[in-house]
Formats: structure tokens, sequence, C-alpha cells
């Protein structure tokens, strides 16, 4: 309440939003270097590269559906579960008999019905976001694992289309680089310049307000878990093109890994604020790391450790941009 | 842990499978929709009904296609015998909760228990209790550490699977004439001890080739992780001569990931024996071979807790009873040999 | 007053912030047993001020005297300490604790580290009965209070501290005039006992009422000190805070005969929602502002919210333009040509980590966009007309609406409702927390779209307002509409006694 009619004034959020971004390019940078210097003849092939891209697409596709959920107030838990039902029902006998166009099909709409009943549970059930996804996340592995008997469902030879999302090539790239690429843009667009996005950040930021403004702020928020669980759908027809199976244990702990990417991203967790690009370079930085310690033939262990400062580090930056005079 | 030799106590392999090949493989077969099983008949006066008898059976929550492999076939075998009754606990991932039901088996009486701890360890004192009174207890591949817990120990040799895999490893690179053959592996879970001994085997066996692991990662035995290992190493190393991959269920993830590379250079051995990477063998692509860890052994233990129950030896052997321990070989299964262990190999 | 001695003295108080000097040498002078107060328009540095004051921010610059002694809180508790107690105008309470929890709170009754529960609830009951409340329960949750009892909660909590100065930040804001009288005995029988306090209000009556002395603050700095409070001039204080001489407060009024023959834009009809009111019936003309008076509580902002669909009636109909409303959605409301500016203005309309354009633009989404497709430029250019139009200040319509002044802030929520064609504005205390200087602007405002034919439904405490700034006036007591007529024939005591006859209060 300082600032009324004063013309030096803390910098628009706008800018700041830039600032972090700059960070995130700077540490996959920072990366890149890394990566020429250790394994100058890997890491730089246009092979590894493609590689990154296409490991980065399952969990790419999944955290733009996170990105919505959290800048529109709210968590869903539920994705690498409903990932995995969706492989799982789409890899069925049954489904498979029908071809992979119908495969395809099932495994969007297991992952939207899904989401739906996550946002009615939460919009109408007026459940805490954090405890109906919870539970959906336990009862969709239940359910994958009870439709799959436990085991890794393998995509049938006729329907190799599903494989050759994974294996064929357009200009040089896999289609599920492609399918990544158009989620991603799609999603920009859906949130900066459609009014779906702007209510987004309304519902996020003020709920009360964007009620009073007339938003449907229920709704709003059921089509949100709606589109995580999409996400989720299209997130199973890259695992199934990947792996070549529909699978119960597929996207374990993917709820985490997308959650971080999104926070590193810049979004706030509380909602309202976020950037769905920042979300996506987080992505690409933890994929980075995976690939830079496995081509130094580091542990596991230690990626996890790296992983670990890299959001502690990204939040304690993050905090220092917020910081302004009351 | 001593090497076992090749023919040493072969119980579980060719025994199972002579009598096994009824029951088919299935999964995605759609033509049988029963689920895979491996049990056998065997030969000899053992397999007339002797005296009636209760087995429980108690084992892990499949989260894994060997741990489900393991409840089927133990089943299985059970329904082969007109004597057996076969009483089996809710499979559990929870230490206390399979303390609990094995204490309800020994409160029924059951005659004899077959056990695959969730932990040695931790399911000791329980076993021991069954034991003391009177329940002989035949212990499934995660051993007891107090041998007053168990009658008899039946299980794999993950020690010896890594051997196998080396030696195979070893003798084709000979075959092959390479001279510094770049060989990568690649690990389940790489804080289990079982990992740890996998991978201590097959750097043992290789080295009486002369040859070494030029790289390894660990994934966590999903097909997921083991695509997401394999991709990131396949371009970590442009040229490869072998690759060892520890589980045939994260196998599939690793072979989506070297045909996603467009790869062919190298052979790959793999681990488990499922019947997915059998089928591949037979095919004859990159996966040249496996070796097995394999989850018949759950039909042997219900053959032993019957015998152990009635009293009975094995008729293969002299002794009047059975014996203390049984080490089952990890065999190689190649193109040569696919079809007489298709049968055993289990649905991932 | 003379003989008092000085409590607090604060000389040159200089205090910045990144790119903004919030305090550029400010002087104050509190004596014990007197109540100073502080006026300045918002932005003037009254809330930077009493924060340094409180120990929340440390000052840049300048002296601090306390008893003679040389101050320098470092940290609240310090101040706490010194016996300097601070009761904000955001209430400071944490909801979800009692009442006695709160009064307590940093400093519990507690031995080995375990609470006295019921110790600390036998003495918060003694405050409270001292503050003339003693009917609210100490284990009550404080999120269960209304806004007068979190206030006089905020005020035991700084009895507790055995205060000598304490800093009031509009304590009346959230207060009904019956409350108001409470808090003013209150405080005269702490002055009398020589506690000294600063008190920050926008209501100029009030000032005269209570206050001893002003101190005046602009763009952070001191204009006048020690004013008396009893007789220095209205024009002298409001040209002093704005730096201009002001006129009239109230714009004129359009004669009441042409407003006649005006189309009905609202009409309710036998509005009840059980337990609040009942049976209401009133219409607005295009063009007209209908003002409600009413105590807190007597239901007047619940008639305002379901009239805009953000309570469902239990029985009774909304008309606009003479069709029914779906009652009950905001939703409806908005697309019928509602536009409501809610009491809470930062927790019901404003989205402050947004931008001005976001805030504005948010309820007119759909007139912005083709299938759902932002056309941004043309939303950019509508809302930066309105913001030279409403003169919104800084004028940047990228600039987030939680760095602008309360007046700016309320200005962001009316030109919201501008875009487009409205039928009819529901304001629910649109000056709450605006400065005098900023208020005259926004009664020009409200007067203004109602000459553009959009009609005002208007509630707010101060009965000068609703009568000044209204054409026809509604009272509301307990639920109930108990008069209802031409504003120019009424005058403050008898609405006033209006509101109270026959309530227990």
């Amino acid at each position: 309440m300082i600032t009324d009619s004063r013309p030096a004034a803390p910098a628009p959020p706008r800018l700041r939003r830039e600032v972090r971004h700059a960070g995130l390019v700077a540490a996959l940078v920072l990366l890149a270097l890394v990566g020429l210097v250790t394994r100058p003849d890997n890491f730089a092939t246009s092979a590894n590269l493609v590689g990154v891209l296409a490991l980065a697409s399952t969990i790419g596709v999944i955290t733009v559906g996170m990105t919505f959920v959290i800048i529109g107030g709210g968590i869903d838990l539920s994705v690498g579960a409903l990932m995995a039902l969706a492989s799982v029902w789409a890899t069925t006998l049954a489904t498979q008999s029908y071809g992979p166009a119908v495969m395809v099909l099932c495994a969007i709409l297991v992952g939207t019905g899904a989401g739906l009943v996550n946002g009615l549970l939460i919009s109408y059930g007026r459940l805490v976001p954090f405890i109906a996804t919870l539970a959906m996340l336990v009862a969709a592995r239940g359910l994958a694992q009870r439709m799959s008997d436990r085991r890794t469902q393998l995509v049938r030879p006729e329907n190799d289309a599903i494989e050759a999302l994974s294996t064929g090539r357009i200009l040089g790239l896999p289609p599920v680089v492609f399918v990544f690429a158009a989620v991603a843009a799609a999603g920009w667009v859906l949130l900066n310049r459609t009014t779906f996005g702007r209510r987004t950040f309304a519902v996020g930021g003020n709920p009360e307000a964007a009620r009073l403004a007339g938003i449907d702020v229920r709704r709003h928020t059921l089509l949100l878990y709606a589109l995580s669980g999409l996400c989720c759908g299209i997130a199973a027809i890259i695992i199934m093109a990947r792996t070549t199976t529909g699978s119960s244990t597929h996207g374990d702990l993917y709820e985490l890994d997308a959650i971080a990417a999104v926070i590193i991203g810049g979004t706030l967790l509380t909602g309202g604020r976020g950037s769905l690009v920042g979300s996506i370079l987080g992505v690409l930085v933890f994929t980075l790391i995976t690939n830079l310690f496995i081509l130094n033939g580091l542990q596991t262990s230690d990626q996890l450790i790296a992983k670990g400062a890299i959001i502690v580090a990204a939040v304690l930056l993050q905090r220092r941009g917020l910081r302004t005079p009351t | 842990m001593p090497i076992p030799s090749r023919r040493g106590v072969l119980f579980g392999g060719a025994a199972v499978a002579a009598g096994a090949l009824a029951t088919a493989c299935t999964g995605n077969d759609p033509a049988d929709d029963a689920p895979a099983a491996q049990s056998a008949a065997g030969g000899g006066d053992n397999e007339k009904p002797g005296r009636p008898v209760t087995i429980g059976f108690s084992a892990p929550a499949a989260d894994h296609g060997w741990i489900a492999a393991i409840t089927k076939n133990a089943q299985a075998q059970a329904k082969r015998y007109s004597d057996v009754t076969f009483r089996a606990v809710e499979p559990t991932n929870d230490i206390n909760q399979q303390i609990s039901a094995v204490e309800s088996l020994i409160s029924a009486k059951v005659n004899a228990l077959v056990l695959l701890p969730n932990d040695g360890q931790q399911l000791n004192q329980v076993a021991r209790k069954a034991m003391d009174a009177g329940i002989p207890v035949v212990n499934l591949d995660r051993i007891f550490p107090d041998k007053l817990s168990y009658r008899t120990w039946i299980g794999g040799d993950n020690y010896g699977m890594g051997v196998a895999a080396g030696h195979y490893v070893g003798r084709r690179l000979k075959e092959k004439g390479v001279a510094k053959p770049v060989i990568v592996e690649i690990q389940g879970i790489a804080t289990l001890p079982l990992t740890q001994e996998r991978s201590k085997g097959f750097a043992d066996a290789l080295k009486t080739h002369g040859f070494s692991v030029t790289a390894k990662q660990d994934a966590k035995f999903t097909v997921e992780t083991g695509n997401q290992v394999a991709a990131n190493l396949l371009q970590a190393h442009k040229k490869i001569d072998a690759l060892w991959n520890h589980d045939d269920d994260q196998g599939v993830g690793v072979l989506a990931a070297i045909k996603q590379a467009g790869r062919k250079e190298f052979f790959m051995v793999g681990g488990a024996g499922s019947a997915n990477a059998m089928r591949e063998i037979k095919a004859g692509g990159l996966l040249e071979a496996t070796v097995t860890y394999s989850p018949s052994m759950a039909a042997s233990a219900v053959k032993v807790a019957r015998l152990v129950a009635q009293g009975r030896g094995m008729t293969d052997l002299v002794e009047l009873q059975a014996p203390q321990s049984i080490t089952l070989a990890s065999e190689t299964v190649t193109r040569q040999n696919v079809d007489s262990y298709l049968p055993i190999g289990f649905e991932s | 007053m003379g003989e008092q001695q000085t409590l607090l003295t604060m000389r040159g108080i200089v205090k910045e912030f990144p790119g903004v000097r919030a305090l550029d040498g400010v002087d104050l002078d509190v004596r014990a047993g007197e109540v100073h107060c502080l006026l300045g328009q918002n932005g003037a540095g009254k809330s930077t001020l009493i924060k340094i004051l409180a120990g929340a921010y440390r000052p840049d610059a300048g002296e601090i005297e306390l008893d003679g002694r040389p101050f320098r809180p470092v940290h609240p508790t310090a101040a706490m300490r010194a016996g300097i107690a601070t009761i904000y105008q955001e209430l400071d309470l944490v909801d979800g604790l009692s009442v006695a929890d709160n009064v307590f709170l940093g400093h519990e009754r507690a031995r080995l580290g375990f609470t006295r529960r019921r110790e600390a609830e036998r003495r918060a009951h003694g405050l409270l009965s001292r503050l003339g409340h003693g009917e609210i329960p100490p284990g009550r949750e404080v999120g269960r209070l209304p806004a007068a009892g979190k206030q006089v909660v905020s005020m035991a909590r700084a009895l507790s501290h055995d205060a000598r100065l304490i800093v009031m930040d509009e304590p009346s804001a959230a207060l009904a005039h019956d409350e108001v009288d409470n808090l003013f005995r209150i405080i005269r029988e702490l002055t009398a006992a020589g506690v000294a306090v600063v008190y920050i209000s926008h209501r100029l009556a009030e000032i005269r009422e209570i206050g001893d002395r002003i101190t005046v603050l602009k763009d952070g700095r001191t204009v006048a000190r020690g004013l008396a409070a009893d007789d220095t001039p209205t024009d002298r204080i409001v040209a002093l805070m704005t730096g201009r001489e002001t006129s009239s407060a109230f714009p004129d009024r359009p004669p009441a005969a042409t407003l006649d023959d005006r189309p009905e834009v609202l009409r309710v009809e036998g509005l009840t929602l059980p337990g609040v009111f009942a049976d209401v019936s009133f219409t607005v003309r295009a063009g007209e502002i209908v003002g409600l008076a009413g105590l807190v509580g007597s239901g007047r902002s619940e008639i305002l919210e379901t009239v805009y669909g953000a309570r469902r009636p239990g029985a009774g109909r909304i008309l606009v333009d003479g069709r029914p409303v779906r009652p009950g959605s905001t939703g409806a409301a908005v697309r019928r040509g509602m536009g409501l500016a809610p009491e809470e203005r930062k927790s019901q309309a404003l989205l402050l980590d947004q931008s001005v354009t976001a805030n504005v633009g948010v309820a007119s989404l759909p007139r912005f966009s083709k299938l759902g497709w932002l056309d941004r430029r043309r939303e950019r250019d509508e809302v930066s007309t309105l913001v030279r139009a409403l003169d919104i200040r800084p004028g940047d319509p990228g600039r987030a609406v939680g760095t602008l002044s309360g007046g700016n802030q309320q200005k962001v929520v009316l030109a919201r409702w501008l875009v487009g064609d409205r039928r009819l504005l529901v304001l629910d205390e649109p000056t709450r927390g605006v400065d005098v200087g900023a208020r005259a602007e926004l009664y020009a405002l409200i007067r203004g779209l109602a000459d553009r034919g959009i009609g005002v439904l208007l509630v707010s405490s101060e009965v000068p307002e609703v009568l000044g700034l209204a054409d026809r006036v509604l009272v509301i007591r307990e639920g109930r509409v108990v008069h209802q007529g031409d504003a120019r024939g009424l005058d403050e005591a008898a609405v006033l006694e209006m509101i109270m006859e026959g309530s227990a209060l």
C-alpha cells in the first residue's frame, strides 16, 4: 500500500517470470556443458538428444495437465496411477482385438473418465483435492492390477502401429516427441490465450472472487481434473509405444516427478500463478540429469540427491523472486 | 556361496518340465484364459495317494510376474494330489499381516507349511513357532536365518544366475573373437542383496574368460524403468558387444528401447526365464538366451511339503527322508533348448 | 492536556523498500493518556510507520524515544515487552485457535511447556469483561466469531500485554454503530488509566469524537503535527491530506421527478432467506441509486448477495428488466447484466497477484473472446481506456493489483463492471478502507454510472454516506424492510432511530 502514485515501483510480475525462466534455461545450459565436457562423443549426438526428448515425453505430457491443476489451486496425486490404468485398459485382450485406433481412444477415455471422477469428487463432493486424488491413486492402481492380473500386458504384433509411434521417424524424430510438443503447445495456448486459461488463474488465485465475478468455479475445477486425466491418457499411449506394454507398474511416483517439475518451473503450489513453459523446462532439466548420470555411469541414488537439491534451490530462488514490500 | 554343479540337485527344471507340457502359456493368448502355471506329476511311487495332509501356504502379494507365478504354481501342484488339502492365506506385502496369517495356519494345525516370507529375518520367529509346534516348514526362496525354523529350504541361486549369464556371454564373445568387448549390465533394484549376488556371479564368471563389465546401471524390475535405463545406456555406449539384463520383466522395456534406438550390433541375455523372453529367443532376435530363476520352485516346494508331511523320502535319492536344502540350478535357455523350457516359462 | 507527559517521540523516520521511499522523514509525538489520531491517504505511509513502531520493520534512519530513552524495537516481541501493542487492520488472529489461545498467543499461560488452559480462559474472560464483552466464550474458535467479536479479541490481546501504547489501525472499519460506541467507551477507559492510543481512521466524525490531537502524513512525510482534534476545520484536514482544497463530498442528485418514468432495472418480490431476512420487495430504476441502511447482522449484506445470486433464496423472485433471473447463480446474474463490488475487496473480489487487466477482464471474458480464444489486444485496449477514465493510479494495466492502494483497488473492482453494458451494480461498502480524498472521487464515479443509466444498489454502514449518495433509501432491521422512501426527506438521526428502534442492542 505504499506504492500509490510513485514512479519507481517493483518490477511487474511478468518481468519476474522471464527471470525465473532464465534460471531454468541457465540450468539446462549448464547441464549441457557438463554433458559436453564429460561425454563429448556421446552427449551432443542427435540420437542422444532425440532420446532425451522421447524419454521426457511421458512425464512431460502429464506435467502439462498437472500445471493446469496446480495453477487452478488444486493438486492431482493420481496421475501416475491413471496412466497405468489407461495403459492396462488399452492393452487388454478385448481392447486389443479392435485394433490400435480403439486402443488409443480407450486410453484417452479411461484417463479423461477417471479425471472426471476426480473432478466430481472435488468440485461437487467437496473433497479436498489431496484426499480425493490420493484415493484415486490407490483405487486406480488396484483396478489396474486387477484388470491385468498383475501381469505385464504386451501390445500384440498386429497392433504394432502403437509401437511405431516410438520407433518410427517423422523429420528424424519419433512421433511421440511430436505428441509431446503438440500437447505442450496446445496447453500453452489454452493457458495463455483462451478464456479457459484466464479462468484457471482466477479460480486458483481467489476462488471466491472468481465465483462472485460470475465464473462457475465448480464446473471449471471439474474440467481441470478432466484435463489432467486426458493428459494421463495421452501419456499412457506414449508409454505403451515406448515399452510395448500396458502395466499396473507404469508411472510409479510420476505424481511426485510432475509436481516437482511444476514447482521448479515457477508455479506456486498454492495456485493462481504459474507458467507452462517453466514446467516443460523443469521436465527437461530432470530428464537431462538422468541422462547425464547414466552417460557417466553414476548411480541412480545420486540422481535422486541431485534432483532433491535442485527442487530446494528452485523453490528458494522462487521465494526470492516473490519477495515484495507490503 | 558355492557354485552348484550344473547337474547337481536338478529338481525344478527338467523334472517339472516333463510333466507340465500340458499347461500351456496364456497371458496374451486369446485361446486360453486360464492362469499359467507349472506343476508336475513326476514319477514313481510317491505319486500314489498317501495319508491325507493339509498344506498351508503363505506368500507376498504379487507385484511382479514372478511372485504371481509362485502362488499359481503352488496351487496348481496341490490340485494334482487327491490327498492334499491346500490352504493358502491371503497374500500380503505387510510383515505383520503375514505373521498373523501364518499364526492362523499354525492354530489350524496344518500338516506342513510352505512359506515364502516377505522378509526372512522378520518371519523367522513365527516359522520357528510352527516348527516347535511340530509343523514342518518348507522355506521357499527367501531363507530364514535360523536353521531350526525350517525343515527344508528350496530356492534359486542368484549368484548362479550371474555365473550362467557370465559364462554364456564369455563363450559367445570368445567364439566371435572379440578382443576388448563392451559388456553392459542392467540390474534390478540395486539395494537388494539378490541383485548384488547376481552382479558378483556375472563379474566372477566373466573374469574366467578374461573379460569385465564395462558399465552397469540399475532399473527397478519394471518395464518402464527398464526402458528408461536402457534408452540412456545405449546412448552412453555407441558400440556394445553384449548386454545382460537381470530380469525378463523389465527386459520387455529394454528390448523396446533397443528397437527404438535401432541398435543391432550386440546380443542380449535375460534373467529369470519368462515365457515372453523364451518366445523372443525362439524367434531369434537380439535376445539370445536367458538364465532361469524359475518360480516352478513353488510347485516343487508343495511336492516336498507333501512328502515331508507323509514321512516319505524322494524316490530318486537313496535317503528315506527329503533333503534339508535344495538349491535350484540356474539354467541357460537358448534357441537350441528353448522348446523344452517354454512350458515352465512364466508369464510376466 | 499540556500537563501530560510525552510517552513516545519519533523524529525523522525514513524507511526504504526496493524502488520506493515509503517514509521520508516522519515525526510523531504521543503523550500518555491521549488519543492521537494519525491521518493520511492510503499510501501516505501510515501502515509502514506503525509497523516500525511494532518492531515488524526497522527504520533506515531516524530516532525513536520511549519515556525519554532511545528505543529500537528489533522484533515484534521486543515492542510488546516495551508496552506497545498493535491492532492491525487485517486482524492477525489465528482462526483455528480459541479466543483464549489467541489472546495469549506468543506469551501463553504455561508451566513447563504445558499450556494452562483453564487459567488462560479465566484471564481471557477477565479481559473480555473489561472490554464489555464478557459474553464471548473464551473457548470458542475465533474463526466462528463475527468481525466485531474478532476486534474485541484483538483488543483483549493488546490489554493482555499491559500495553502503555496501543496502536489501532482502522478499528471501526468492521464495526457497526453500537459497536463503535463500545469501542470508544473502551478507549476512554484506557486513556483514563494513562494508556496512550494511536488511532487511525478515515472517518472524520470519529476523530472529532474520540481524538485529542492529530498528526497528518502525506507522501511519507509529516505535514502537520499536534493539531487539535475537535476544532481543526475539516477542509483544512482534507487539504493537508490531499494537498488540494475539496468541495462538497457528495455529487448532485438529479431531480426526483426525472427518475419516475425510467424503466425498472431490478424488481425484487417477496425475497426470503430463512433465518436471515424475509419478504423483501423493492425496485431499482435505471439511473437510480438505492441505498440499504441497517446494522451489521440486520441482513442488508445478505440481501445484496442473494440478489446477486451468491446465496440461494428460500422464496421470492428476482427480475432484471422484467424477466426472472435464475436464483443462486452468480453466472446467471453476470450474464443478465449485474455486477458486484463485494464487502471484502481482497478476499472476495481481487486476484491480488494478477494484473489490473486480468482483474478487470475476468468477468467479461466472453466479451473478449471468440470460441474461447481471447482477443488480448481488445481486452488491453478497453481496460486501458477504463484505467484512464477512472484515473486508476499508477496507470499501468499490467501492474499487479496487490500493489495498488485501497481506493485504486476499489476502482479496479468498479472498472470490472464497466466493461460492456451492465444493467445493475451491487455495491457492498464501496468506501471501506478508502481515504477521504479518494472517497469523493468514488462518489462522483458511482453517480456518474447512474447517470449513464445503470441502476445501483448500495449498502453502507455509514448512514451519511447512504443518505448523501442514494436517491432512495431502504431501512432494514432484523431482516425486514421497515422504511422505504426518498433519501432527501430523511436525516441521519431519523434513520438511526429506525435502525435501532426495538433493537435489544
